[in-house]
């Protein structure tokens, strides 16, 4: 059993102010199976009023507008979650699984995850994918599974930035080099190609302090798969680390693909571009250290106000409190 | 045709030298010995009574009236748009009151099933778990919103404002050919047709016994209100795509009969989970939004990102039960021309009930066996895709090319889930008078009905739009295909 807190901040800098702003974020970290968000708390600056709502699959959604103008959005996110570890697998189950899979999409329980959706649909190339790293049903869907995960994860590297939000699964194919977004968007198609459920689960990853993996901050936020076997249920796996999930992922949203659970989505007014500045802190809590700015410095002003506004929201609060 | 031994001059009945009645298809004028039916009887002898050259100054009238009001509609070309005056013909079409009761409770009937059906795919999906209706069908329509699942609706009414289209078969029963539950547009056009009338003919109306419709804005203002916990305060307005719309004079010809707002998504926001627009005087919070704009534009933020139309953030006030939409999102999957199929089976299911009014035969691409046989007789059968509607996407078999057989064919296959086929239908045939002659011309109808979350509370302005094919011996009575309209009378009980 681990407790996580975990900071993530994301600024919008637009070249000349915008106006209308309106926005909605994923980043609750979901209650369910072996995963409790205790506290969840998302500041905006400038002010807004921050409403909640649930999607269709019970994802949490926070959105909230800005009227007036602004040249900057700062979104401040922290979580307090605390994540088990899962139920260890079977040690193997036997091919009459496929069968059991079959009966299962025959009652249309699992449409959204066997249907393609935007980024994970099947392509020329993910046949010929397929092949090379032997996924077929000559073995049990676990064991296909987990040598999915080990093969996908030496099939491709891990680069980061070697591909966008947006890109389709061609070019990870094509380029054999992607981030962990096209990872999970192959192995889905793959996965769905052959008639197993699957989706999109994006979330946190605590990095292992152990593996000197470069420490970008933002390498924090993950993506990973989660796939429906009618013997063991939904089954987490981590192409990009080549891993079953454990007590170091933490689970936000749950989605076709990346396209229905992106963090932010939102529009505003105004012809300007902007820029986007991402920084997650992950850290278990019994270490205390968390970090003074994580997008970088000369922001000290604009966080010490939101601070200011938040404590004084609190006391108002508590002042109510003591009232009733 | 008239037999000589009704009355009228020779030259009178030289109007119908023209006028075609074969065993094939039903004339809502004449029975098949020549003898005019009951509710027609009094109108031809006013035609018969009258010289052909007022008729004639009677039409252009009419025209003139229509082109004056800006009653027109846009045709959608692939280069360029035209906006056309909706072409009129001066002849009523005429439904006797007992007819008019059975399509009554029949439209009653089955648009209370329809609501029920959506509310059930959107909640527990109970009629698809035990496979009445084949889930693949709903999860695969363009028009099914996952993101509806589990939203609380007003009332459960998903569907307030409705078109279904009706044709009359040869036996002279009415069938329904489609639903529209989406944005059905047509309602201004049959509430003209009925000024313009009174206008041409002012003297004609006393007579006859029509039971009217003008209280049709009146009643939509009211089912509109009861949508809205605030009732008769509700602020509701009508949101508009704006002028290049094809329906765009309908929205502000309603919207000006309501005495509401027409907006476009400009002009509103959404605040704090609420939605407003902006008036001279500052934000006005806005309850009930009647909205013309489909299902994909209305909000960048849920839907379609660079739809312009919407307003950012609506779906979230929806959601939260902060506006009500009508008609609401996603009911479009109940209009997909191979989920109509069903409609039967979901008023039996609902309601255990047996249909009032039938359906159309329908074969579903989707099935190999029905996709084989569509194949084969692809000259003979009405081809549609299930997603289009103003008659786009369609192949009329007997009155096809070689060409565009096989232009459809390549298509069916492509995508059979997209297809459906019915038997070519001989619409029923009304009298028009074109170019001094009274000649024969299929027709539909298509009623508007206004639900309330019951039978009971559903109402249908007697009579509805009658579209006219205008072309001889066409079949396709869109607007957008060369179609026109006539007044439509339901006589009271006599």
């Amino acid at each position: 059993m681990k407790y996580y807190t975990i900071h993530h901040h994301t600024r919008y800098r637009y070249s000349s102010e915008v106006s209308e702003s309106t926005m909605e974020v994923r980043m609750q970290p979901r209650t369910d199976r072996q995963q409790r968000c205790l506290n969840f708390q998302l500041e905006v600056w400038p002010h807004a009023q921050v409403l909640t709502a649930s999607d269709c699959v019970q994802n949490a959604i926070h959105y909230f507008d800005i009227p007036r103008r602004h040249s900057e959005l700062l979104l401040r996110a922290q979580s307090l979650v605390l994540v088990q570890e899962g139920q260890p697998l079977p040690e193997g189950i036997d091919s009459t699984e496929w069968a059991a899979l079959e009966e299962a999409a025959a009652t249309g329980v699992h449409w959204d995850w066997l249907s393609p959706s935007e980024f994970a649909r099947p392509n020329s190339l993910l046949g010929d994918f397929a092949e090379e790293v032997e996924f077929n049903r000559d073995i049990d869907p676990l064991s296909a599974l987990i040598r999915l995960n080990d093969r996908l994860h030496f099939a491709l590297e891990y680069m980061p930035k070697s591909t966008a939000v947006d890109s389709p699964i061609d070019i990870a194919l094509e380029n054999r080099r992607g981030v962990c977004q096209d990872f999970t968007h192959i192995m889905i198609a793959l996965l769905r190609r052959a008639g197993i459920p699957a989706r999109y689960i994006s979330g946190y990853v605590q990095q292992d302090p152990q593996k000197d993996e470069e420490t970008d901050l933002s390498g924090a936020s993950h993506a990973w798969v989660e796939a429906f076997l009618p013997a063991t249920g939904w089954i987490e796996l981590d192409p990009t680390n080549n891993s079953r999930v454990g007590d170091r992922h933490i689970r936000i949203a749950i989605g076709r693909d990346y396209a229905d659970v992106p963090p932010t989505r939102g529009t505003y007014k105004g012809g300007s571009s902007s820029e986007l500045t991402v920084g997650v802190h992950i850290s278990e809590t019994e270490d205390e250290s968390i970090p003074p700015d994580l997008l970088d410095n000369g922001h000290w002003s604009t966080r010490e106000q939101i601070e200011e506004v938040s404590s004084a929201r609190l006391r108002r609060d508590k002042e109510q409190q003591q009232q009733q | 045709m008239p037999n000589q031994s009704e009355n009228g001059s020779e030259n009178a009945l030289n109007l119908f030298k023209s006028y075609a009645l074969d065993g094939n298809t039903f004339d809502e004028m004449f029975q098949g010995d020549g003898r005019p039916r009951g509710p027609y009887q009094k109108l031809l002898q006013s035609i018969l009574g009258v010289q052909p050259s007022e008729l004639t100054q009677r039409q252009q009238a009419a025209d003139l009236t229509f082109l004056n009001r800006g009653i027109t509609f846009t045709v959608y070309g692939e280069d360029s748009t035209i906006e056309r005056i909706f072409p009129y013909d001066i002849l009523p079409r005429i439904i006797s009151e007992q007819e008019w009761h059975t399509i009554e409770s029949g439209l009653r009937q089955r648009i209370h099933a329809i609501n029920l059906f959506l509310r059930d795919v959107y909640h527990e999906g109970r009629i698809l778990q035990e496979g009445k209706v084949p889930f693949e069908l709903i999860y695969s329509s363009q028009n099914y919103q996952r993101e509806m699942r589990g939203v609380r609706v007003a009332n459960d009414v998903y569907t307030s404002i409705v078109g279904t289209d009706l044709v009359r078969l040869p036996s002279g029963a009415f069938a329904v050919l489609e639903d529209n539950l989406r944005v059905p547009s047509g309602v201004s056009y049959m509430l003209a047709n009925r000024e313009v009338m009174t206008q041409v003919f002012p003297g004609m109306f006393g007579g006859y016994g029509i039971q009217p419709i003008g209280h049709y804005g009146q009643v939509l203002l009211e089912q509109l209100q009861a949508l809205s916990p605030k009732g008769r305060d509700a602020t509701i307005v009508l949101l508009t795509p704006g002028i290049f719309n094809s329906a765009y004079f309908e929205h502000t010809f309603l919207a000006r009969v309501m005495g509401i707002e027409l907006v476009e998504g400009a002009d509103m926001l959404v605040h704090d989970g609420f939605v407003y627009m902006r008036t001279t005087g500052g934000l006005q919070r806005v309850d009930v939004i009647y909205r013309r704009i489909d299902d994909e534009f209305i909000d960048p933020l849920h839907f379609h990102p660079d739809s312009a139309l919407g307003v950012p953030g609506l779906f979230n006030a929806y959601r939260a039960g902060n506006v009500t939409l009508a008609n609401t999102i996603g009911t479009g999957i109940a209009d997909d021309k191979a989920v109509y199929s069903f409609v039967p089976e979901m008023i039996r299911y609902y309601l255990g009930e047996d249909p009032i009014l039938q359906n159309v035969e329908t074969y579903l691409c989707m099935r190999e066996d029905e996709c084989a046989y569509v194949l084969d007789n692809l000259d003979k059968l009405v081809v549609k895709a299930v997603g289009e509607s103003g008659g786009y996407g369609m192949l009329i078999g007997p009155h096809s090319t070689r060409k565009e057989q096989e232009s459809f064919r390549e298509q069916i296959k492509a995508d059979p889930r997209n297809y459906i086929a019915q038997p070519t239908l001989s619409l029923s045939r009304a009298p028009c008078y074109i170019n001094g002659n009274v000649v024969s011309r299929h027709v539909d109808l298509r009623p508007f009905i206004l639900y309330g979350g019951e039978k009971e509370n559903t109402v249908i302005v007697p009579g509805g739009l009658t579209r006219v094919a205008l072309r001889e011996g066409s079949l396709v009575v869109n607007s957008s295909q060369g179609g026109g309209s006539k007044d439509t009378w339901v006589l009271q009980h006599s």
